[in-house]
Parts: structure tokens; sequence; C-alpha cells
């Protein structure tokens, strides 16, 4: 080793690495040391001469040897009631918040990071989708619904780690940086028309938080390419080679997020990691290459699908940086319910013990076998639980190339956990001045959610919490709020529990409002109304597509008290499969309503033009034809001429014309073929010269 | 090279003795300011930059999109990194409920390319192409949290090329049917940069009716415009793809396009090669290019000064060396082959009268009349052919009546 080199690095000596293994045409330069390190026992993460150096300076420093930097990529597919499939993308990358490392980091990308530094994020929500989140037909109750089904548009949030004089400012630079990070308007969250802070109904309830939506906001490629950026493997392997522009938005639903968080692993940390969830939810349309069977059996039976038909592309291996590569198949309750119904019916099998994993059964064929089926758990033993099949890349049997296939072999029909209750919200009234803003809650059905706290039907309550945000030209008003529940008028203070409303101020803020509302437990609709006015903007204010309407963006809906968890009997270490832990973390559920679409009076522009132009001509012909009438007097004009007439050449040329002119009239009468031929002359003279003279100026 | 390097070292201890009796004699001030005058005026071509901007909103300005895409495509081929591409476009066609093929956008009815692609970087989208966010990043007047690859960071080194289309007319282009970008603005905003340094040449081309009458403002120095038609004219779309439902790229685009297909980077195709490509019969229009206020004969100036970002190599022989060079020296030596055509020409002749010219010869009036009719659309200001007319008119009639009298 030479010694430059020893002195340069001096704990590579420290450690005892110094029996060179000279590679060929490295002639035993650093390079062929740092190879030679890679033989250590502490398992590096990445294999890069430089890393691996700060990695052992801060093992020496600090004698860690655990700080490490994590990387996990998932995918669940889940076959859904509506002849759709769900696939449900899952990366998550971690990073200590470390001094060890300094600014440089192996898996985590370096522009997240210096987001969270610049800023002070303490948690953050970005999410971009196209479509509306079927809640019942592709599920309202389950963890998926409740993290990742998201509001057209974009949403953001952001919890900061600053004084709360600057929040705003924060918020104003974050949006900017976003916006140039995803190629997307974010920064026209900046203005403060467009964010609120919403205290009370929104989940993470903070002072620095603040929220803001666009609802008409396009996605596109140019979102998921710099999100894809983000990955270690970006698309190039692992699951997210998967990921096929085209196919991805032929679907029916596509949902882009992002969250940031910190997060203590263990109680004793100094300090919590960072960590970026990055998920992607799908909802494709399988298309059913199907020949052999008869019409009626084609109208029931679900199409069949694979990896390679739903994105035309397959797994090719893992992420070589991924900790752990999984492939998850789940099957919901009521669909498992189903099966053990058709087994019974069949009796092709003993429903006894053998097959409860459902890995062979009458409905359907998988194509590969599962490395590890995971039941779920539950309170009641009435109920069947779901079951999720676990795959994990690179393990399977056939190493290079994955490809899941789902075959459907007798029609099945069953249902997804539905909400506790359905949200919709609508404009009601008509004409450009005013209208009503009305959510209405509804219960889908006597056994589903409610029964959760039946025990005491007179004193059970259902709180459920609703945040609204309504731009400044739609003017509410809040005094109007009625409440109304199974049809019938109820006070406000007795349904309200607690409420939160900030007024719109014009062009400055959103009129923000937030109300926990106590529902009886058997309650089967209720329904809040609220009158607004429709506001006028100023003419620059409108956008360039005004006549399509104004959005409202979509009111939250939250069930604080009812939780969208699934438990697996399996142990499952957190670190390793970030996805199914995340399930079985304690998320309310959330409903977003619609976007409303207001028609507000948007003005003709070229109205005040034409306006314009036709009063001053009527005026002109007014005044003019009025002046004219009063101010002439004809008999002094003529004694003015005659007055003139007698002196100067001028005037006498003038007293000629108008003579001729007098005789003219009269030539005219006689003869009409001389004066006609006097003026072809003229016009032929008149050409003459001008071609002349186009001649010689050409 | 040699020669000339030997040169300079012959010349280089009188040079610094010339700058130390300049320091001597006058003041710091002075000589700062002189050297800043001088190195903004020899600046050499350091790097290349390109704004593309699509000006229209809706569905049915899908080709206006294409267009500018195609664009996007060609110079990132040729060389220009996504980080110096401003592109700004004023609706979402790729992912429009009304796109047949999502995520995929075609300039040709075969849908071989997809101009989409995986990798497209959009800076400036939807409501935000707005002509005052196009004039801050011509200007670089920005708010200071707009990140920097919203920004254009051009220097007094950069070629950029200005790429716009959308639906114009005479002195103006419209924003997203909402505003307009009249050609004082443009012009304005082009003196700006030039004052502030922000290019050393500019290439301006732009894909809209009557675009020649968007330059009629420009004075900056350093600055080439080429337009798709002449006042009066329209810029027509080449052709309609029955499957997306609408024309997908215009004319003066498309034959851009072809001319670019055929080019790689290394290739030395001149600028003046790409001009006399265009057929004003194939075109429907004529393609209209200003080029008083551009210094270099368009014969030397390769196309991938504008569309691509090949940088000429200075060879020093001596690593950290102080670059002394005489500009006429290095000028790109390259064999440009390309026809040096007649432009005064090939702008006037017009795809009509060569059909009134073949379909009526026989007819000797019919000739003459074609003849005038030929020697007015030569003439350059017919309004003021008319006033003379009339001038002319009125002593004649004031003797014909005299003379009658």
């Amino acid at each position: 080793m030479p010694k430059e080199i020893l002195e340069y690095w001096p704990h590579l000596s420290a450690i005892g690495v110094g029996a060179s293994v000279t590679l060929p045409g490295l002639g035993g330069d650093i390079h062929g040391q740092y190879i030679n390190m890679s033989l250590d026992p502490i398992d590096w993460p990445m294999n890069g001469p430089f890393s691996s150096t700060l990695g052992i300076r801060s093992a020496l420093n600090c004698g860690l040897s655990k700080v490490e930097e994590k990387f996990t990529e998932e995918l669940l597919l889940k076959p859904l009631p509506d002849r759709k499939v769900l696939a449900h993308f899952h990366f998550e990358s971690t990073a200590p918040r470390t001094q060890y490392y300094g600014r440089h980091h192996h898996l985590f990308p370096k522009a997240i990071a210096q987001l969270v530094q610049k800023f002070s994020i303490r948690e953050m929500e970005l999410s971009f989708t196209q479509g509306r989140w079927e809640y019942e037909s592709w599920g309202g109750y389950d963890p998926i619904s409740s993290s990742s089904a998201k509001p057209p548009g974009v949403e953001l949030w952001a919890v900061f780690d600053v004084p709360v004089d600057q929040v705003d400012a924060s918020w104003k630079n974050l949006t900017h940086s976003l916006s140039g990070l995803f190629c997307a308007s974010i920064n026209f969250l900046e203005s403060s028309t467009t964010y609120s802070a919403p205290e009370l109904a929104f989940h993470p309830a903070s002072v620095n938080l603040r929220y803001g939506t666009l609802p008409r906001e396009a996605v596109c490629t140019e979102n998921l390419t710099p999100w894809l950026k983000l990955l270690p493997c970006r698309d190039k392997s692992g699951i997210s080679s998967l990921l096929d522009r085209p196919s991805i938005y032929r679907g029916f639903y596509h949902s882009q997020r992002l969250r940031l968080r910190h997060v203590k692993i263990r109680a004793d940390a100094p300090d919590s990691d960072t960590v970026l969830e990055q998920t992607l939810t799908v909802v494709l349309q399988p298309n059913g290459i199907r020949s052999k069977e008869s019409h009626s059996s084609k109208r029931k039976l679900h199409p069949t699908w694979s990896m390679s038909s739903l994105f035309g592309r397959k797994i090719e291996g893992r992420c070589a940086l991924a900790k752990s590569s999984n492939v998850y198949l789940q099957l919901e309750r009521d669909l498992v319910a189903e099966m053990k119904r058709l087994k019974e019916k069949r009796k092709i099998f003993d429903i006894s013990v053998l097959n409860e994993d459902l890995i062979e059964n009458p409905a359907f064929e998988i194509s590969i076998k599962p490395d590890l089926v995971l039941r779920e758990v539950l309170s009641s033993q009435t109920e069947s639980s779901s079951l999720t099949y676990e795959y994990s890349i690179g393990k399977s049997a056939s190493p290079n190339t994955f490809d899941l296939s789902f075959t459907w072999k007798s029609p099945v029909a069953w249902s997804c956990r539905k909400p506790p209750l359905r949200a919709s919200r609508f404009l009601m009234g008509s004409g450009n001045e005013r209208g009503t803003i009305a959510i209405s809650l509804r219960s889908m059905g006597p056994d589903e959610g409610l029964n959760v706290s039946d025990m005491d039907k007179e004193r059970c309550v259902l709180p459920v919490n609703i945040f609204q945000v309504v731009p400044w030209y739609i003017k509410v008003y809040f005094h109007t709020l009625k409440v109304f529940i199974d049809e019938k008028p109820m006070s406000v203070l007795d349904a309200v529990e607690k409420i939160h409303i900030s007024p719109s101020e014009d062009k400055v803020s959103p009129g923000v409002m937030e109300m926990v509302l106590k529902l009886p437990c058997g309650v089967k609709s209720a329904t809040i109304t609220l009158e607004f006015d429709k506001g006028f903007l100023h003419i620059d204010e409108y956008p360039p597509d005004a006549n399509q309407g104004f959005d409202i963006p979509s009111a939250i809906i939250t069930f604080p008290n009812i939780e969208a968890s699934i438990y697996f009997d399996q142990e499952i270490t957190l670190k390793d499969l970030p996805l199914l832990s995340s399930f079985q973390e304690k998320n309310p559920i959330r409903y977003y309503t619609e976007v409303l679409l207001v028609p507000l009076t948007t003005p003709d522009f070229s109205m005040p033009y034409n306006v314009i132009t036709i009063t001053c001509t009527v005026f002109a012909l007014y005044f003019g034809s009025l002046l004219n009438v009063l101010r002439r007097r004809v008999s002094e004009e003529e004694r003015l001429h005659n007055a003139k007439g007698k002196s100067g050449p001028l005037s006498r040329l003038i007293a000629k014309l108008r003579r001729s002119k007098e005789i003219q009239p009269q030539s005219t009468t006689t003869s009409s073929s001389l004066f006609s031929s006097k003026l072809i002359l003229k016009i032929i003279m008149v050409a003459a010269i001008a071609i002349c003279w186009q001649y010689l100026s050409g | 090279m040699k020669e000339t390097l030997k040169v300079h070292f012959q010349f280089s201890p009188m040079a610094i003795r010339i700058l130390l009796l300049s320091l001597c004699l006058s003041n710091n001030l002075y000589a700062s300011s002189s050297a800043v005058a001088s190195s903004s005026q020899t600046a050499t071509h350091t790097n290349n930059w390109a704004v593309l901007v699509c000006t229209s909103r809706f569905w049915f300005n899908y080709r206006h999109m294409a267009n500018t895409l195609s664009l996007y495509r060609t110079v990132k081929r040729l060389g220009i990194p996504d980080e110096r591409i401003i592109l700004m476009l004023a609706d979402d066609m790729a992912c429009n409920a009304r796109n047949k093929y999502p995520a995929q956008v075609f300039n040709n009815e075969n849908h071989r390319l997809n101009l989409y692609g995986d990798n497209v970087e959009v800076d400036y989208r939807g409501y935000e192409v707005t002509v005052e966010n196009f004039l801050r990043v011509l200007t670089g007047r920005h708010e200071t949290a707009v990140p920097r690859s919203k920004r254009l960071l051009s220097d007094e080194g950069s070629h950029i090329l200005l790429y716009m289309t959308g639906h114009g007319g005479e002195e103006f282009l419209k924003f997203q049917d909402s505003e307009e970008l009249q050609s004082h603005d443009l012009a304005d905003a082009v003196k700006q940069m030039k004052e502030k340094g922000r290019f050393k040449e500019l290439l301006i081309m732009v894909d809209t009716c009557q675009a020649a009458t968007l330059f009629s403002q420009l004075h900056s120095p350093g600055v080439l415009a080429i337009g798709s038609s002449l006042k009066g004219e329209n810029s027509y779309s080449h052709h309609l793809d029955s499957d997306v439902g609408v024309s997908v790229v215009d004319r003066f685009t498309f034959y851009t396009l072809a001319f670019f297909e055929r080019l790689n980077m290394y290739d030395n195709a001149s600028l003046n090669s790409l001009f006399s490509s265009y057929n004003p019969s194939l075109l429907m229009s004529t393609a209209y290019y200003r080029t008083d206020l551009f210094p270099r004969r368009l014969e030397q100036v390769p196309v991938t000064n504008f569309f691509g970002s090949v940088m000429e190599t200075i060879h020093t022989d001596r690593p950290y060396r102080a670059r002394k060079r005489k500009e006429s020296q290095d000028r790109i030596r390259m064999p440009l082959k390309e026809a040096v055509q007649d432009n005064q020409q090939r702008r006037l002749s017009d795809p009509e009268i060569e059909v009134r010219r073949v379909r009526a010869p026989e007819d000797s009036i019919g000739r003459t009349w074609n003849s005038l009719q030929n020697k007015m659309k030569i003439f350059e200001y017919p309004e003021t052919f008319v006033y003379y007319g009339l001038v002319m008119m009125l002593p004649l009639l004031a003797v014909s009546t005299w003379l009658y009298s």
C-alpha cells in the first residue's frame, strides 16, 4: 500500500486491511483497496468506493454498525368486484437522521433530503390523482382506500418544524420547489387564497399544518418520471420496471403519492428516521381474452389477467438495492367467504381443514405458488378473514422473470367492504346568483360498519369529521347551516359537537369549515346544507376557460373512531415489509367527496367593445345631425360664396369648378355616352401614368 | 493551430506591457468597464438553450402541442440537455380524456414516434403559460422562490432557440385565447435580454399565421428570425389523423422536422440550407426570415449552433491558461454543403401565381393582366401605390374639367 494513501486514509490501516489484493490492471492503487474492503463483515449497502469509505469513517467514529439507509419495493394486486384489478405499488426509503453521512446518501433521494433540510419539514404528503375512487365497488373500509384514495388533481399538505410566523413563508417556498421537482403547477398553491390551515378535522392536527388542493391539475408522464427518478433503481429494474406509461394512464384511476415523515424506530433512539413512502395506486381493466365460453357465462365470469397483460411487461428480477422485493395478491373477506360457499356447494374438496389457504379452488387458478400465505386476524369468528399471498421476487421458482397470472374458472360475485356511510356532495338551486351546497351521508346497509359499537344503542354516537375549503368567490353564509338527520331537521347545537369556521376574505383567504358531527349509530341518513352567493371576479382573474366553471375542492369526511386496519396472523417484522406493516397501523377511515363545478357568471369580454362602438356611433349621428340642423344657415353661406367669388385666382377656379358642377347634371342627361367616354379616358390616363411610374420605380 | 499559438507566445509579453501601461495611465474604473465591454463583445459561444412555447389551449389545438414536442425531441436528440430546455405547454393533450392513446402524442398518422416518450420534462403547463410568465422567462425577472428548472439561466455566450407556435395575427400571438403577445412586447423583451447579456445569438422561430409581422419591431443585434408565413398569409396544418381525430402537425414545422430528421449531431448543414429547404408550394405560405440583425452569414452558421449543443473545442497546451484567441481565426472551418439560392426570388414566388400562369397563357390580354398583377404583388406596399395613384388622379381630373368647361 503506498504510503501517501495510508496517510490520506488513516483508518484503513486502523482496520487492518493492509493485505492488499492487487487486481489486474489496477496495480495496487486505491481501487484495489476498496474492493478488498467489501469483504468486511459489515454489510455495506453499496459497494461504491466513496460510500464505503464514508461508512467506515462513521463506523469508526461512533461504533454503530446499523446506521444505514434502506429501500424496499412492494406491489399489491387485488381483483375487484367490478371486473377490474387494483395494483398498488409501494416503495419506501428510509434514511437515518445522522451526522455521519453528512449530506451524502446512498439510497435516499438527495432532492427530497434537501427539501426536508431546507424547509424543516416534519411531515408532508403530495398526491397526483386522475379519476375518482369508487368507494362502493373498490372498497372504502380498507387501509388502501383510506390512505391512497385521493381527490382528483393535486393535494398537498405539510407540517413544518419552524416558528408559527414562518410557516407561510416555508409553505410558499416549498410549493415552488415541488413544482420544479415534479413538473406541475403546484406553485399556484402559494397564493393565500388557495391554502388553509385546518385545526380540527384534519388528521395530523398541528398549528404548523398547511393544506391545499388544485382540483384541475393534469397528471401525466411528466409527473410520474421525476417521481420514479427518486427510486434508486428508477424504472430500470425491479418492480418499478412494470410501470409502462400508456398502460398506467389507460386505467380508470391512478394516484401517485409521496409521503414524508419522521419515525422513531426505537424509543431510545436520539434521532428519528426520515421515511419516504412512494405509492402508486392504479385501477386497471384487464382486456379479457376469451373465446370458448358461452355468452351467459361470459357475462358473469371475470376476465383473466396476468401482469404482462395488465402492464405489458414482466418483472425481470429484483432491484439489486432493495432490501426486500415482494409481490402480494390479496383476496377480500367476501371473496374468501364466497369461495368457501362454492366449495361446499360443489363438494369437490373436503372443506374441513386441508385447503384453508384456497390455493386450489374451483373458482380461480394462480400460476405461481405463493411463498407465504398471510391470514387476517379477526375479533369475531363468524366472518371469514381475507387472505394475502406473498411472493418474494428473486426467491421464487423462476428467478429471472416473474409474471403472475390469475385465471378465473367459474363466475363468482362478491362485494368489497364498503365505508360506514356513503358521502356525496351536490349543489342545489339554480341561476347565477346564489345556490346551496349539500353534503349528504347515507348508511350503506344494516350490517356494515356501524355494528362496531352497538353495545349501547341509546347512547352510542358516531363522530364524523367534515373538513371543507371553499374558494372566496363562493361566499358561503355559515349562519344558514342546517342539519337534517334521517330527513328530520335538527338544531345545530344538538348535532354538531364542535365547529370551527374561518370565513373567507375577498381575494385574501378561502372559507374553511371544520366540524365534528355526532350522529346516532343507527343513522340512516344525515345531510348538512349551506347557502352561498356567487361572487364576481376581476376581469384579469378569470382563467382562459372560465366558461367551464369553477371547482370547489373535495370535502374530506373522516370517521375518527373507525379504523381500517388489517392484522395478520404471521409475525411480521416492521422493518422488512413496510406495506403490510402500514396496514396494521391505526388509520381512521377517510372519504373524499366529489369536486363540485360551479358555473359563475362569465362576462363576454368582447361586449364592452361592442357597446362602446355602437354607443359612440349613435351619439355621433344624433349630435352631428342636430348641430347641423341648428347651426347651418344656407342663405348666409350663399352670400359668403358670392362675396368671395370676386377676388383671387384660386376662388375663381373654385367658382369655375362650381359652375361646371352645375352644368354637369345637364350634360349627363343630354349626352351620357360622351360623359362615359370621358370617364374611361380619364381612367386610362391614370392607369397609363401609374404603369409608367411603376416601371420607372421598379 | 500551432502557428497561431506561437504567435501568441511572441506577443504575450508585449500584451502584458501594454496592459500595465494602460493600468498606469487610466483609472481603475475605466479599465474595468472597458474590460467588461470587450468581454461581452468577444464572448465565445459556450452554451445552448431552447425555449419552446405552445400557446394554445383546448383539444382541437393538438397540433400546436405536437409541433412543440417535435421540436423538443429534435433539440434533445441534437444534444441540448433537459435542464437547458424550457418547455411551455398550455394544455394537457397526452393525458386528455379525449386522447385515444393515453400518455402518447403523435405528429404523424403513421404513429411511429411517440413524442411524449418516458422522459419529457414540462416546465410550465396549463394556466402557467401566460404572457407574463413567458416574458419573465426571457428577461429572467422571477420571484426568488422560482426553482432553477423554470429559469432561463443563459449568459452572454449563449445561443438561444426560441420557438413559438399558436394562433396569431398581424403583430400578435394569442396565448390561450385570452391574452396576446405583441410584437412590441417581444422586441422589448429581446432588447432587455441583450442589455442584460443573456444571449449571444438568438434564433426566433414562429409557426403561426402572419408570423412575419411578429418580427417587425425587433432591433437588437444578434437576432435571427424565421416565420412560417408573411403578412396576410395563413399557416396551415399538414394532415389530419383520423384516429386521433384532429390535425396533428403544422406544415412549417412538419417540413422543418423533415429537414432535421436527416441530420445527426455531427452534421454541418447550415442555416441557409434549412431556410432553402422550405418550399412555398408545399408550405402553402411563404417562409420569411429576417437576417438584417444577424452578424454572420447564414452559409457559415451550422444548424447545430441553435438546434443542438455542439461546442467548439479550444485546444490549449497548458491547463488553466488565460484564453487568448482571435475570433476570426477560430471560425468554424467546415465545408458547408448547401446551394446558395437567391433569397429574393424565393420569397416572391407564390403558388397561386404559378397556377394561374400555367392555366391562362394564350390570351395576350390575360398575359398582360397577369404580368400586371405579378408586378402588383412584387410591389412591397400596395397601399402607397394606390395613394399615389389617387394623388395623380386629382390634378388630372382638375385639368380635364378645366379643359372641357
